[in-house]
């Protein structure tokens, strides 16, 4: 039991770490820029050393963090439907290989050249690929972008980066986790045949396991898919294959109507608790390791931009796309957000290279608001 | 006329056609109930020059002012659920293809797979015309099968 003292201090503490995202919100609404960049400098600004650093609910924050992270996923999870994904697959393969090199490489590189410890530098490959699907498909929706013809080659490409994902997030998991040349490729080859199974599944039985688990009463519902989803979180994370991924491939395993239900029931709780995350990470890394990671931060930042540019005008001139849309295309791509967050997140709770947090946030910031600015001013 | 279909992940699928006079128009149907109407730019072919979004019911009532009927849409559920099948609207033009002729004489469905499945002529529409059912200008076919079987059926339609 907490003391009353405690207890109080807590919801002192939440209440304002909650006001702080409400306000970073509204703030990033008004100027039109994504809020995930102000939530991290929130956090960087309450974190230790600072005057306002927070105390008492410290603990209940990470654990609303790890909670953040888990409903990203699921969403991740929910946001295609089986169906979608398969055909991304079929059709969109060479994009998304084409994708995977141009933007993970440079990452990987780059932590090779910072004399990281290879698996940090996977997982800042990992850092640099993924595109910030929230991101993208917000500004693409208020720019009212959604009809042009470019913006189904865009959307297509990030269906292949959440694929990639599926795949990239046991692999890294398994790494972080240290074993054996054997270990690991039998670990690695485990979590892919998890992966295929859940997609497997969802494609052959996910009509029937949605339908087993749907109800028409909001609570039950929500019960029911939360309840699901962090115990197989949970599953995963004892089973070292990190809680991400198994909230991820819950997400991709229900379709149809719960999942149509589920994403508009869970999106406010995911924001709420993913608020929690980022403000957790920014508090997590002092604001002193900052100045030391901008160079690097920047230069990966102008090279991956650079790759990500590439990568959208090829795909879109390879789906027909004129000039200005393919130019279109290509600003579209650079954001990095949430989920570049996410895999630092990893491998900052694994403890593995200092400089990883930090030169992830820098570069989210960076690419957060700079890539949202260049798909606004592109036209 | 053609219609195009493109699907959009996360958000549903568009469908676009180039009107009679040059006007390319598209609509959106979002997963939830609501559509987007869009209407393409001249000078910049993959942007929208305008778009309006629609809730569900002012999409309905639009059509209803329209004078369509409900078959497309459910003709879209279908699409959904069937991977692979192809379903086209075909419209028959005055001494082309097998306008004047039955269903029977153009073998659609010995030379194609692909079958027709109703045919829409003015304010009626005729489900599950027979072989002996003759076609005239103007009539609408709706052919229902394989990707290449469908746009096969096309070519035996509209000659």
């Amino acid at each position: 039991m907490l003391a009353a003292s405690t207890v109080s201090t807590i919801l002192i503490e939440l209440g304002a770490v909650l006001l702080v995202l409400a306000v970073c919100g509204r703030l990033a609404a008004r100027i039109g820029l994504p809020s995930i960049p102000l939530y991290l400098l929130a956090g960087l600004l309450l974190g230790e050393g600072s005057p306002i650093a927070l105390q008492a609910s410290s603990e209940f924050i990470r654990i609303g963090a790890d909670l953040g992270v888990v409903l990203l996923l699921l969403l991740l999870g929910l946001e295609y439907t089986p169906e979608e994904l398969a055909h991304g697959m079929r059709t969109n393969w060479l994009a998304g290989i084409v994708d995977l090199v141009a933007s993970f490489t440079p990452g990987l590189l780059a932590g090779l050249l910072l004399g990281w410890d290879p698996v940090a530098c996977v997982l800042l490959g990992g850092i640099t690929y993924i595109t910030s699907s929230g991101i993208v498909a917000k500004l693409l929706s208020d720019l009212n972008r959604l009809g042009n013809r470019e913006t189904s080659t865009v959307l297509s490409m990030l269906v292949m980066e959440d694929i990639v994902m599926a795949v990239f997030l046991p692999i890294a998991a398994v790494l972080i986790v240290g074993a054996t040349v054997a270990e690991a490729s039998l670990s690695v080859l485990l979590a892919l045949a998890v992966v295929a199974a859940a997609l497997f599944v969802s494609l052959r039985l996910g009509a029937r396991v949605s339908r087993l688990l749907d109800s028409t009463s909001p609570e039950l519902l929500l019960l029911t898919v939360l309840g699901t989803t962090f115990l197989a979180a949970g599953l995963a994370d004892k089973a070292k294959v990190s809680a991400a991924v198994g909230a991820f491939l819950i997400g991709v395993m229900l379709s149809g109507q719960i999942a149509e239900r589920g994403r508009e029931l869970l999106s406010p709780i995911r924001d709420v608790f993913g608020g929690l995350f980022f403000i957790f990470f920014g508090v997590q890394i002092d604001p002193a390791s900052l100045p030391p990671v901008l160079l690097p931060a920047i230069a990966i930042a102008i090279v991956t931009s650079a790759s990500k540019v590439g990568t959208g005008w090829w795909a879109a001139r390879r789906a027909g796309v004129a000039a200005r849309g393919r130019r279109r295309a290509a600003a579209a791509m650079i954001p990095r957000g949430e989920f570049s967050i996410v895999i630092a997140g990893i491998g900052t709770a694994a403890g593995i290279e200092a400089d990883l947090g930090p030169l992830a946030a820098c570069y989210v910031l960076l690419l957060a608001v700079g890539g949202s600015l260049a798909v606004r001013f592109v036209q | 006329m053609e219609l195009f279909e493109t699907p959009l992940p996360g958000v549903g699928v568009r469908y676009e056609f180039t009107s009679a006079a040059g006007d390319r128009v598209g609509v959106i149907v979002r997963r939830d109930a609501r559509r987007e109407l869009l209407l393409y730019d001249e000078e910049d072919p993959d942007a929208c020059r305008d778009s309006v979004s629609l809730t569900g019911e002012e999409a309905a009532t639009l059509v209803e002012l329209l004078g369509g009927t409900k078959v497309t849409e459910r003709v879209a559920d279908l699409r959904h659920e069937v991977e692979g099948l192809s379903i086209e609207w075909v419209t028959l033009e005055a001494g082309r293809g097998l306008s004047g002729r039955s269903i029977g004489d153009g073998r659609i469905r010995t030379q194609t797979g692909a079958s027709v499945v109703a045919v829409i002529r003015g304010e009626r529409s005729i489900p599950g015309p027979g072989p002996e059912f003759v076609l005239e200008p103007g009539d609408v076919a709706l052919v229902v099968g394989s990707i290449e079987g469908v746009s096969a059926a096309q070519r035996l339609l509209t000659g």
